[in-house]
């Protein structure tokens, strides 16, 4: 539920040829009931229904977009700020789409500004992107973890519109994502792919895989010893999701309190379920119970 | 006897000696530890991806990504080494950031590891209060020095040009990584030679670009390298580090 929410609504509806600027801002806070969405501000098209709790009394938001999608020139805003000790969990209702891009329009932005506090967690577990043929798109990512905090955050590429024969045929898309501990980087990634200016199926990038997924396994003040045991043990998982032909899992530890899991693979439909054996694997290690998948995969 | 340098003050060097310099500096016979690193491609070997056909497009590719990622650094930490007042703050910054950049720890380790033994290499042949500065830096903020990071450090405090520096970095990279091919797959010494020897206007072409990014811009994108090197650790037989 969303507790003493205030919605503020962008009474103004754009239209077709007009840029949307819109902000998603969260504020999660733990009481006594369990953690609740606070303050809400919503401006259209990005908007949270309602939270549902869950059993181990975090929330759990489903992100919406109600244009179905990011247009060329779009700038999406979400911020979340999840309180001391607070727990959430965050997922879409679909699959991100990056539409075709008019001539004149830039590229869709969207901007994620997270923020843990000490002792919270926070479970990012989207959908794919799919970037249309001849869209482009650009991500930026910052996250903030305070002392004790968790963030599990996957992120998984496509190549297009596979069933319909689209394959890299968008423009560019631009994915910069940013961890600090306190104010020191621990995971820093940046790719930047255009598929008409580099080849893709080099052994160094992509090879014969089309699908990549990036998984951040985070929480603050974990002894690095306790990181590498935890390295281990998910590389095992990880092998016996792996099948050379059509996916390749790699798991590492971070410069500090985390893991970093990459995926490469050749078909979608089985990437989902290996990133949530891993997810609750970890969760077991850090946090002595499994994950609670969203409801929308029970 | 030790030589004194220190940037802005540094004896006046011809450009033959500094020519000399960075050669010495970018052997691969320097004793920095370099030999035993595959950087991920050992793994890649394994697994039936990289063989010989396939090479060379793989460090073409290579040098576009990881390649502009490194001589971005390289140029940055050139900059510290030979500006007026180093910026202690922006030393660990940038190194920090390149370890954040490295998703792989054997391949992160192997890279810190590399720079903190050519900085004190370096101390070990010339007197600099510079060098010596950043490496007490590094230690005091439990922070790394990488090895793009200390050989632009390097080539700043020695007063060795910023492009040739970037230039040599790039070259004694692309040259390790050749001479661990060598060692992993069926590849000729004339093959090697060739190899090198045309991707020498791709590092060009890879210095020039890293002159539009900065350590907060650049982008890279290796994923089946990043795998590779994550992958290292799982290896039955290993032959390299990492």
């Amino acid at each position: 539920m969303i507790t003493e929410a205030v919605v503020r609504a962008n009474a103004t509806i754009p239209s077709r040829t007009e840029h949307v600027r819109a902000a998603l801002e969260l504020d999660f806070r733990r009481t006594e009931r369990g953690t609740e969405l606070f303050c809400s501000q919503q401006q259209p098209p990005l908007r949270v229904v309602r939270t549902f709790p869950l059993d181990d009394g975090g929330a759990l938001g489903h992100l919406h977009n109600v244009s179905g999608g990011l247009l060329g020139g779009d700038e999406l805003t979400l911020r979340v700020h999840v309180g001391e000790h607070a727990r959430v969990q965050l997922t879409t209702t679909g699959a991100t789409r990056i539409y075709r891009r008019r001539a004149e329009a830039g590229p869709a932005v969207q901007i994620n500004e997270i923020s843990v506090a000490p002792g919270g967690l926070l479970e990012y577990v989207p959908d794919q992107i799919i970037p249309f043929a001849e869209s482009r798109f650009r991500q930026q990512t910052t996250i903030h973890l305070g002392e004790g905090a968790g963030l599990f955050w996957w992120e998984v590429l496509t190549p297009g519109r596979e069933a319909g024969g689209e394959l890299f045929a968008y423009e560019g898309v631009e994915m910069k994502t940013d961890i600090f501990a306190e104010q020191r980087p621990i995971a820093c990634e940046h790719v930047c792919l255009e598929p008409a200016r580099h080849d893709y199926s080099s052994v160094a990038r992509m090879g014969e895989y089309r699908y990549w997924a990036s998984f951040y396994i985070c929480r603050r003040g974990i002894a690095p010893k306790d990181w590498r045991s935890a390295e281990d043990n998910l590389r095992d998982v990880a092998a016996q999701m792996a099948d050379p032909g059509e996916v390749r899992w790699g798991v590492s530890t971070l410069v500090a309190d985390g893991l970093a899991i990459r995926c490469l693979a050749r078909r979608g439909h089985e990437l989902f379920a290996a990133l949530r054996t891993l997810w609750s694997e970890a969760k077991l290690m850090l946090y002595g119970r499994e994950a609670i998948p969203p409801r929308k995969v029970n | 006897m030790r030589l004194s340098v220190e940037a802005g003050r540094a004896d006046p060097i011809t450009p033959q000696l500094a020519l000399l310099r960075l050669l010495h500096l970018a052997d691969s016979a320097l004793p920095i530890g370099a030999v035993p690193h595959s950087f991920g491609l050992e793994s890649l070997v394994d697994a039936g991806l990289l063989t010989p056909p396939v090479v060379y497009k793989f460090l073409a590719a290579y040098l576009e990504e990881a390649g502009v990622l490194d001589a971005v650094f390289c140029r940055a930490a050139f900059l510290l080494g030979g500006e007026h007042e180093f910026c202690r703050s922006r030393w660990v910054q940038i190194n920090d950031r390149l370890s954040a950049m490295k998703p792989a720890r054997e391949s992160r380790v192997a890279s810190s590891g590399l720079g903190a033994r050519l900085l004190a290499l370096v101390l070990g042949i010339i007197e600099s209060p510079r060098v010596r500065d950043a490496i007490e830096t590094s230690h005091e903020a439990h922070s790394v020095i990488h090895h793009s990071a200390a050989f632009g450090f390097a080539g700043g405090v020695l007063g060795i040009g910023l492009e040739e520096t970037v230039s040599a970095f790039l070259h004694q990279s692309i040259t390790s990584l050749v001479s661990a091919c060598q060692r992993l797959m069926p590849l000729g010494q004339t093959e090697a030679t060739r190899m090198i020897w045309d991707l020498k206007p791709a590092m060009l072409v890879t210095v020039d670009r890293s002159r539009q990014f900065t350590p907060e811009t650049v982008p890279c994108f290796l994923p089946l390298l990043d795998w590779g090197a994550m992958e290292h650790p799982a290896l039955t037989t290993r032959l390299f580090v990492s």
